[in-house]
């Protein structure tokens, strides 16, 4: 383990930590209450409020803090669905393959496919509009990219010497699925968790600004560009401030999915 | 070949069929009849079950999917429930505009991936710029890439309209104008997606024979990379275009928010709002078939070009 960092690797860890560090500290952070609006409504930038206020006399810079913690919270519990849903599905076409592997890639090849932002506004409009449904929802939607990955390292694995002396050992499948595929398969599952965070924070975002995702008074950063975009010519920090902030934390997480993917 | 089509096309009905029964069961079974929806909280059981029995709802799920099915496969999707108006003629009227993004949006981003890319001058710096732009592309959100070009070339330098929207007869200028931003906006996505493919393809074909044959002959390096390779390395690229266009949909939804452009993005978006049913389904239908019909097109383009899978097909 005496691998060496990849800068990429570095920047992506030390903006985890910033952002976790916000959405862990968000009360002692941020100056103002992130809901409680005054009679200050879309006050300009200033060393009271570094974004100003918006329509509603909120502080932009205190509730983009604290829309951190509904972000991360959505992302990392979307990523955790997909992987509990996508992961054994994945394993099991990739290792019994034969006629489980050929239905199972039929149906991930369907929902791949399918767009998931309208898949995700479909199912969040079944569902009701809910921190917890989105992260349900946008778990399935993303479920499918992760069944195909680790059906394809699990093929890969398969056929490695150390798979083939186990099974003349007179190993059973159970056994071999236990000590030998999941442990190899573990590493791209982990880098596809960060690029799932990633990716269900991006369309979290974008199904708030839609205005069916994230329902108020809640911080969301979604939600924030949405009501900002209309105030654009005079106040562009409304709508711009959030809307950084999504970018950079999308990044964040990709950026150390990839890294640990080229690792290899 | 024909038995090619038609195996796939045997593949595709079922799944059609499939997807559009769990579409139809979700919509009509999760979100409470429309009646109660469409009367309100105060309305007695009779009136809402009146209401029901007027519209079909009091029927057996299967039949009622029947009746919806065989109604959408002549064009027929009823009435809006908010508007009044047939779907199909609100469809008819939103989905050349989505159509017509969406190819803007494919299109530069599959000659800009192939032309920058395969640029001999200054490469160094032309790789740099191109994978910046790539990731801007897989992490900037549309809505906010949209904005933040509207600002840059509407509010600030006002060179372009903000949003709305300016049909072809208003002016093919105007329609153009109103056109590059959101056209840009869902471009950047693709365009780094694509980068990747053909780049990949690329240094693949760099390595063959040929290229070095055209080498030797004494032939510019621009040349050759314009001339050789790059015809050599462009049909990934089109398998992979006609697999994005359905993917493409969800990023057209957001980018013509954005804009407040009338496409189907719009449509659905206020539909769902409304839980207006019938629009809902009809637009799910349509796009649960465009995306069927473009993979499968992709997939036979790809069989065509291949001669190795035709065989084996």
């Amino acid at each position: 383990m005496t691998k060496k960092l990849s800068f990429r690797m570095i920047l992506g860890l030390v903006l985890l930590v910033i952002i976790t560090a916000a959405a862990l500290f968000a009360p002692w952070i941020a100056p103002f209450s992130p809901t409680q609006t005054t009679t200050a409504v879309l006050a300009e930038p200033s060393l009271e409020h570094f974004l100003g206020t918006d329509q509603l006399g909120r502080d932009v810079f205190s509730r983009i803090i604290w829309g951190t913690r509904v972000s991360l919270q959505v992302g990392a519990a979307a990523a955790v669905v997909a992987v509990l849903i996508g992961a054994p599905i994945g394993l099991i076409a990739g290792f019994f393959r034969g006629r489980i592997d050929f239905f199972l890639v039929q149906v991930i090849d369907i929902f791949i496919a399918l767009p998931g932002l309208v898949l995700a506004l479909i199912i969040t409009a079944m569902l009701g509009p809910s921190v917890v449904n989105l992260s349900i929802t946008l778990g399935v939607v993303t479920a499918p990219t992760v069944a195909r990955l680790v059906r394809g390292q699990v093929f890969v694995v398969r056929e490695t010497l150390f798979v083939e002396a186990a099974r003349a050992t007179g190993a059973s499948s159970s056994w071999i699925i236990r000590k030998h595929i999941m442990p190899n398969t573990m590493r791209v599952v982990w880098a596809q968790f960060a690029i799932n965070v990633s990716l269900a924070i991006f369309t979290s975002a974008s199904l708030s600004y839609l205005g069916l995702g994230v329902p108020p008074p809640n911080p969301d950063w979604g939600g924030m560009v949405r009501d900002g975009s209309m105030f654009l010519p005079i106040r562009p920090v409304l709508s711009l401030a959030p809307g950084f902030a999504v970018a950079l934390t999308v990044f964040t997480f990709y950026l150390i999915g990839s890294s640990m993917n080229d690792a290899d | 070949m024909l038995a090619l089509i038609a195996s796939r096309i045997a593949v595709m009905i079922p799944n059609v069929i499939i997807l559009t029964f769990l579409l139809f069961a979700a919509t009509t079974q999760f979100l409470g009849t429309p009646a109660a929806i469409m009367l309100g909280e105060d309305a007695s059981p009779e009136t809402v079950a009146e209401l029901n029995a007027q519209l079909g709802f009091d029927a057996p799920l299967l039949v009622r999917y029947w009746d919806w099915i065989s109604g959408a496969l002549s064009g027929e999707f009823g009435r809006s429930y908010s508007t009044q108006q047939p779907v199909s003629e609100m469809i008819a009227d939103a989905l050349p505009l989505t159509l017509e993004l969406a190819v803007w949006a494919i299109l530069i981003a599959f000659i800009g991936a192939a032309l920058v890319n395969s640029v001999t001058f200054l490469k160094s710096l032309v790789e740099k710029l191109v994978a910046g732009v790539s990731v801007i592309g897989i992490t900037v959100p549309n809505f906010f890439l949209g904005l933040l070009l509207i600002y840059i070339f509407s509010v600030q330098f006002r060179l372009l309209p903000t949003t709305g929207w300016s049909d072809w007869s208003d002016g093919v200028g105007k329609h153009l104008m109103h056109m590059i931003l959101p056209a840009l906006t869902l471009t950047t996505f693709y365009f780094s997606s694509f980068s990747l493919v053909y780049k990949a393809e690329y240094k693949s074909v760099e390595n063959n024979l040929f290229v070095r044959a055209a080498r030797s002959k004494g032939l510019s390096e621009s040349r050759i990379s314009y001339r050789h390779i790059l015809p050599n390395s462009i049909l990934p690229l089109i398998t992979y275009a006609g697999l994005s266009l359905g993917q493409l949909v969800g990023g057209a939804v957001v980018t013509e928010t954005v804009f407040s452009m009338p496409g189907m993005g719009r449509l659905l978006v206020n539909a769902i709002s409304a839980r207006d049913f019938p629009v809902m389904l009809a637009v799910g239908m349509v796009i649960i078939v465009g995306v069927m019909l473009l993979n499968l097109l992709a997939d036979l383009a790809y069989s065509l070009i291949n001669p190795m899978v035709r065989t084996a097909g």
